[in-house]
């Protein structure tokens, strides 16, 4: 039972309140962070063989060592918002190894295939860079204490991913010929795709307590336009076409293409073309999950059964 | 010996004169585990020192409804 009622609480977060232990939330406020963990642990989780399986592109030593580097830090967050949970009651056990693939919670950015370096390298140019703007709003407006000290070590990490991002996209795009050609076709990819992972526009938003109950501080609108004002600004700087550009009378950026719209997994291609469809047709999609979401998922629960079985001498249930 | 994990609390301090401050946890089969997983994820700085310690062995002084009152609560279940 709460100490408070739900009105109290939202009163008391919304002056500036830090919520501590379980004891100090309501059910509301406890099912509020639960999902925004949820999402956090398992982008940070399935970012991990994604990038881990794209890292064999590596044209070096040097850049294998950055890369899995990248990939450690990402099992890191996820290990750290895994135990977060458990404090609040959940089962880290249960979250990583008892769930199937398509019941994670994950941007469908990574259910994706990284092909090549170049899409590695605009991952964590795009896909890093939408880690940070969510992560660094929740840092300083969440009400959740406990959060707020993990991600200090977190926000410090995604930048050497962001900047170890751009650093190789600048480079691909001085090179020309078939690298900035490569890179282009990245961009053409996961720019619409990191567009969509910031959720429903504001005007369709159900309602979801993150905002009164302070477990972030802006709105999807705005914070894909905080992604944006820096994205599409570095797009222009390295001659790459980024489908979105700053409208003058709006004071915003807007895109230059039908959204949401479909997307072609096999093709790895958005159908500007088609037109746009509703959310519910993007839902049907996130829902029915990409190409490498059991592939992904396996690679990080698959041992843990073998492991298990020797230990106890019989097989895993 | 089983798969059963125990959680550790990770203390640290950046330079020489710092304070020692909690800045995280970790989970781990048993003491050397535990090192080795708390020096790896928390690997965003160049610690002067760093120390683990089991959960419930933190003994809450003044208040009861804290992790570390609930995890020597849930160790005597």
């Amino acid at each position: 039972m709460s100490r408070f009622t739900e009105e109290e609480l939202i009163e008391k977060v919304q002056n500036g309140y830090m919520v501590e232990s379980p004891e100090d939330m309501t059910e509301g406020y406890r099912k509020a962070l639960r999902v925004q963990l949820t999402v956090q642990a398992d982008t940070e989780l399935m970012s991990a063989p994604s990038y881990w399986m794209a890292a064999r592109h590596a044209p070096s030593t040097n850049t294998q060592v950055s890369a899995h580097a990248i990939i450690q830090d990402e099992l890191a967050h996820a290990n750290i918002a895994y135990r977060l949970l458990e404090d609040i009651g959940e089962s880290k056990e249960h979250l990583v190894y008892g769930r199937q693939p398509h019941e994670f919670k994950h941007p469908y950015g990574f259910d994706q295939p990284l092909d090549n370096w170049a899409d590695l390298v605009v991952a964590n140019g795009f896909f890093d860079r939408a880690g940070i703007t969510l992560l660094s709003d929740v840092y300083h407006n969440t009400s959740y204490a406990p959060l707020k000290r993990a991600l200090v070590k977190v926000d410090m990490e995604e930048t050497f991913h962001l900047r170890h991002g751009e650093v190789w996209m600048r480079r691909l795009s001085k090179a020309g010929g078939e690298a900035s050609e490569m890179l282009q076709r990245s961009v053409d990819w996961m720019f619409p795709m990191t567009i969509e992972w910031f959720g429903l526009p504001d005007d369709l938003k159900r309602h979801s307590g993150q905002l009164d109950y302070k477990l972030k501080g802006l709105t999807n609108d705005q914070l894909r336009q905080v992604w944006m004002a820096s994205t599409v600004p570095l797009c222009e700087e390295l001659g790459l076409d980024a489908p979105a550009h700053w409208d003058q009378e709006k004071e915003e950026y807007v895109l230059d293409y039908p959204f949401p719209c479909q997307y072609d997994a096999e093709e790895k291609r958005w159908a500007f073309d088609e037109g746009e469809i509703s959310w519910d047709d993007v839902f049907a999609r996130w829902k029915g999950r990409g190409p490498m979401n059991e592939i992904y998922v396996e690679s990080v629960q698959r041992s843990r059964m073998d492991v298990s079985r020797w230990f106890n001498g019989k097989a895993a249930a | 010996m089983s798969m059963r994990e125990k959680v550790y609390d990770v203390f640290a301090r950046k330079d020489r004169g710092d304070q020692l401050v909690h800045i995280g946890y970790v989970d781990a089969f048993d003491d050397d585990t535990a090192k080795v997983h708390a020096w790896t994820t928390y690997d965003e700085e160049r610690w002067f020192e760093m120390c683990v310690v089991e959960r419930t062995a933190i003994i809450p002084v003044n208040r009861q409804d804290g992790p570390f009152a609930k995890a020597r609560r849930e160790a005597h279940e």
